[in-house]
């Protein structure tokens, strides 16, 4: 099992400069690592969450520049409803690499109902309360949101003295309350994190799988004094690693744990701790081999390199009287009401004899024409001399087929 | 037979997001049933039929999502799918006209067109466009053990701090599954096999036996599993836990090492909706014209080359039959080696996405009947079974509490929470408060505040359902995703408002019941009982 780790945290990126607290030691911490190459804060994601609130929220930013440095973040109390036609229409932020595919036009409105319209709704920033709601991530992170509106913080300033107000910010208090009745009795440790005056979510690192956690919003002075602003729901990181209780109905050793994780966890029979340990946690239980498989098919690495495809189709139209039939290479084509034909033929390299037979509706007249048509590749579109349409030997000729013939 | 040493639940999770918009004549993300149906759902009745009418003995575990029933049984949808399915017939009769000079091609379009033809007759004429019923009653044969699943795939982990709004998913997830089965579902899909500790308790109260999770849900469970994921783990309220055998998993999922990624199997990013020439297939396109998956696939994965060389399906088959030995040979080594660390059979489940079959892994539904067919004729080592018959074998269980664990990235949240998507949490969860609040306190309504109260529960489930927190993390159909949460949201908010008010604009109440008409059983009471 590893130590008790010293926790450490990690500013949430895009946010403004780093804030690093000590950074942990121990077999699963690795601070910056959870945060890489899972998109997080990236430019495509922060236009989703900040565009519907924008209107609102720039003016709240504002008024309340002066304070920034200091503040929590203030959100603007928007009504959870209608919003004022003037309000920015959400749209539809899509990020660069997400081509637009929807078919959505403009939302048609309810009739008899006018006054309503939905694609004018607009996503509030927030809800008007005093709030702060804590998840758990993983084993090593939590993230908490909060809002709180203005009033409380005045509130809270009031009881400030003069020289409290130099140097005051606001921070989240992490509390380790594991097994504890928080906050009738005091927690274990506790962490605090500085906050910059506009942020209302935040991830944290904890590095303390098994633990439970309430984290707490606040004001602190440069004395000491902190000051309450608003309290989280409890969480608890959930253990990873195998449980220390052993149930004595149902007694395993170590060696038999392992004997059987190594297949459930798919590193192969045989598994031992160390070999557990090399994998845990960034390899393990994270292959991804989960759902979403219908509309996000994991796309094959993709293959370097320029690349080209060029295709040759044959277009044979015409037209005759009505009702008469037409029979290109032995196969009869259709004729349309007004008499006009046309086929279109996917046309290899080589020389083809389009026969083309055209009998009248009586049958006594007919037409007979056959074009001739070669097709000579010259150049190659890889540089490993692939050609177009491509072909194999060993495949059934097409008359050789029938569709019942088929799997 | 002699007594198997072992056994293999193989566990199939049915799913899509309800995606109906009758608003609009043509919608992109509708395609998402279409090609479900067509590649998945009739390929698997189809040889799910075949097996039991063969006397092929098989059990199989299948999740059914309320979601996907509700769309499953909807007729503007039903109708919606035989347009398209006329439409990829006809575009498929033109593919046999022009690929005539090209034999390996002629066969593919011969193929398709077939294909086809047979999955509309079999949609129409067999099953009468209603596809949950074969479904049942291959449950009744005996050899389909079909389970439930929340609302709306609703990520319970992130919703445990409104702890109405989890169980109100697992409830009405249940009663959708009633109307749609005719039963009680003994087992309970958790959405991604998201479990927090302590839903067990809802599952116990609606009279489900069972669920699934990830291998770490049970192995890092306490007190200590003694047969790891090998033996079902019993949670404190007395509902079991199965964990999944990552081993089994690793060769139908892992895009490296899987069988899905073979060089004979047909590729799936090569179709003629992007290969050939824009307006030949123009007409077979959505309405803003973006070129798509038409599903006529012409090409082999062939390696890692954009060489691609013409799909035969006869080799893909040959290669299926190969693989699905190898399936059963790893699974007998597997057994052999489990059976003499445990003091008894264990069982092995192997869960996967239905829609891996046929649509992702085209060949999956052949593999799947192969395997199927060797398990029963070619050894006596093992014997597939369902969670439930394991129990009827092994009554007696170890105690322990699942660990908080999901089958996403990373096994945990992540993928659900992540700068991409975590601002919808907030939202999310206020609207689970409104709505618990406005079901406390209408106890008697008017049928028209009635109607509003049941109308938001349905928009905060549809809101909830973990695709579009996926979808946004996966950064494809972005737009489309935030979109539903915005009119989910939206539509919420107005119908919270107008209760408030006293003001309820019935009109469009009525057209809102006919867009998101899915649960119409849905009683909002749900929202205030317990907790």
């Amino acid at each position: 099992m590893p130590p008790v780790q010293r926790r450490s945290v990690v500013r949430k990126p895009a946010r403004g400069p780093s804030v690093r607290a000590s950074h942990a030691k121990g077999a699963r911490a690795e601070p910056s690592k959870p945060l890489a190459g899972k998109g997080r804060g990236s430019a495509p994601s922060r236009s989703v969450v900040r565009k519907p609130a924008r209107g609102p929220t720039v003016r709240a930013r504002k008024a309340s520049s002066r304070h920034a440095a200091t503040r929590p973040t203030r959100l603007p109390k928007s009504p959870a409803s209608v919003t004022a036609p003037s309000a920015v229409a959400p749209g539809i932020a899509i990020g660069p690499g997400a081509p637009s595919v929807s078919s959505w036009s403009a939302a048609s409105p309810g009739p008899g109902d006018q006054a309503w319209n939905e694609s004018q709704f607009s996503i509030p920033a927030g809800y008007g309360e005093d709030r702060i709601v804590l998840l758990v991530k993983d084993p090593w992170w939590l993230y908490a949101y909060w809002e709180v509106q203005p009033s409380t913080e005045r509130a809270a300033r009031g009881q400030l003295l003069p020289q409290d107000i130099p140097g005051l910010q606001s921070v989240l208090r992490i509390y380790d309350v594991t097994g504890i009745d928080f906050p009738a009795q005091p927690a274990h440790r506790s962490f605090d994190i500085g906050l910059s005056g506009l942020a209302t979510n935040w991830y944290i690192q904890t590095n303390a799988p098994g633990r439970e956690f309430i984290v707490e919003l606040g004001l602190l002075t440069a004395g000491g004094r902190f000051l309450l602003l608003v309290r989280s729901n409890r969480v608890m990181a959930p253990w990873f690693g195998p449980s220390d209780i052993i149930d004595e109905n149902w007694l395993t050793t170590d060696e038999d744990y392992w004997k059987l994780f190594g297949p459930a966890a798919g590193i192969g029979v045989g598994s031992s701790p160390s070999a557990w340990a090399k994998l845990a946690p960034q390899h393990l239980f994270s292959p991804g081999w989960s759902s979403g498989s219908l509309w996000a098919p994991n796309r094959p690495a993709a293959i370097k390199g320029f690349w080209c495809r060029v295709n040759t189709d044959l277009i044979i139209h015409g037209a005759t009287e009505p009702r008469s039939t037409v029979v290109v290479q032995g196969q009869s084509v259709a004729v349309r009401k007004d008499g006009s034909f046309s086929l279109r033929l996917a046309l290899p390299e080589g020389t083809q004899a389009v026969t083309i037979d055209v009998t009248s509706p009586d049958g006594r007249s007919s037409r007979t024409v056959t074009p001739v048509i070669t097709l000579a590749w010259t150049g190659a579109l890889s540089p490993d001399g692939a050609k177009p349409n491509p072909q194999r030997s060993d495949m059934p000729r097409p008359q050789d087929l029938t569709p019942g013939s088929l799997p | 037979m002699s007594e198997p040493q072992g056994f293999l639940a193989l566990v199939l999770h049915t799913h899509l997001p309800f995606v109906r918009h009758p608003e609009h004549a043509d919608f992109l993300e509708e395609r998402w049933l279409f090609e479900a149906i067509t590649e998945t759902y009739l390929p698997l009745v189809e040889r799910f039929e075949r097996l039991a009418n063969d006397g092929v003995p098989f059990r199989i575990t299948m999740s059914f999502t309320p979601t996907l029933l509700a769309m499953l049984a909807d007729p503007v949808l039903q109708a919606r799918y035989i347009r398209h399915l006329d439409k990829l017939i006809e575009l498929s009769a033109k593919e046999i006209d022009r690929t005539r000079w090209l034999p390996p091609f002629h066969r593919l379009a011969l193929f398709y067109h077939h294909r086809f033809t047979a999955a509309r007759q079999r949609y129409v004429d067999t099953y009468r466009q209603d596809l949950i019923r074969p479904f049942r009653q291959l449950a009744e044969r005996g050899c389909l053990e079909p389970i439930a699943s929340c609302a709306t795939h609703g990520f319970l982990p992130l919703m445990d701090v409104v702890p109405s709004a989890a169980r109100a998913q697992i409830r009405i997830g249940v009663e959708a599954f009633e109307h749609a089965f005719g039963r009680r579902p003994i087992g309970f899909w958790l959405p991604e096999c998201g479990y927090h500790p302590g839903h067990d308790r809802y599952l116990k109260e609606m009279g489900v036996r069972y669920f699934l999770t990830d291998a770490h849900g049970v192995l890092f469970g306490s007190p200590r599993p003694k047969y790891g994921v090998y033996a079902p783990a019993i949670c404190p309220s007395g509902v079991a836990a199965f964990g999944r055998d990552l081993e089994s998993s690793k060769s139908v999922w892992s895009a490296e090492e899987g069988y899905p990624g073979d060089s004979e199997y047909r590729e799936f990013y090569r179709d003629i909706g992007f290969d050939l020439e824009y307006d030949y297939v123009r007409p077979y396109l959505n309405g803003d014209g973006t070129r798509l998956n038409t599903g006529i696939k012409y090409y082999r994965i062939t390696g890692k080359t954009n060489d691609k060389q013409p799909y035969d399906p006869d080799r893909a088959l040959e290669k299926a039959s190969e693989h699905a030995g190898n399936f059963m040979f790893n699974r007998q080594r597997q057994i052999e080696f489990l059976r003499a660390a445990m003091n008894r059979a264990p069982i092995i489940i192997s869960p996967y996405d239905s829609e891996l079959f046929g649509h992702w892994w085209f060949e999956g539904p052949e593999w799947l009947e192969l395997l199927i067919r060797k398990v029963h004729f070619d050894q006596q080592q093992f014997s597939l079974i369902t969670p439930s018959e394991y129990f009827q074998r092994y009554p007696t269980n170890q105690v322990l509490e699942p660990s908080m664990s999901s089958w996403g990235n990373g096994g945990y949240n992540d993928v659900w929470l992540n700068g991409a998507n975590d601002w919808i949490y907030r939202h999310l969860h206020h609207m689970a408060e409104q709505m618990t609040q406005a079901a406390k306190a209408h106890a008697q309504p008017d049928p028209l505040t009635r109607r509003a109260l049941n109308q938001m529960g349905r928009e905060l489930c549809l809101a909830q359902s973990s695709d579009w927190a996926f979808i946004l993390k996966t950064q494809t159909h972005t737009g489309y995703a935030y979109r539903r949460l915005h009119d989910h949201m939206a539509r919420f908010t107005r119908l919270d408002d107008s209760l408030r008010q006293r003001r309820i604009d019935e009109g469009w109440l009525s057209e809102l019941e006919s867009k998101d008409n899915l649960f119409p059983f849905l009683d909002y009471r749900v929202y205030a009982e317990g907790s």
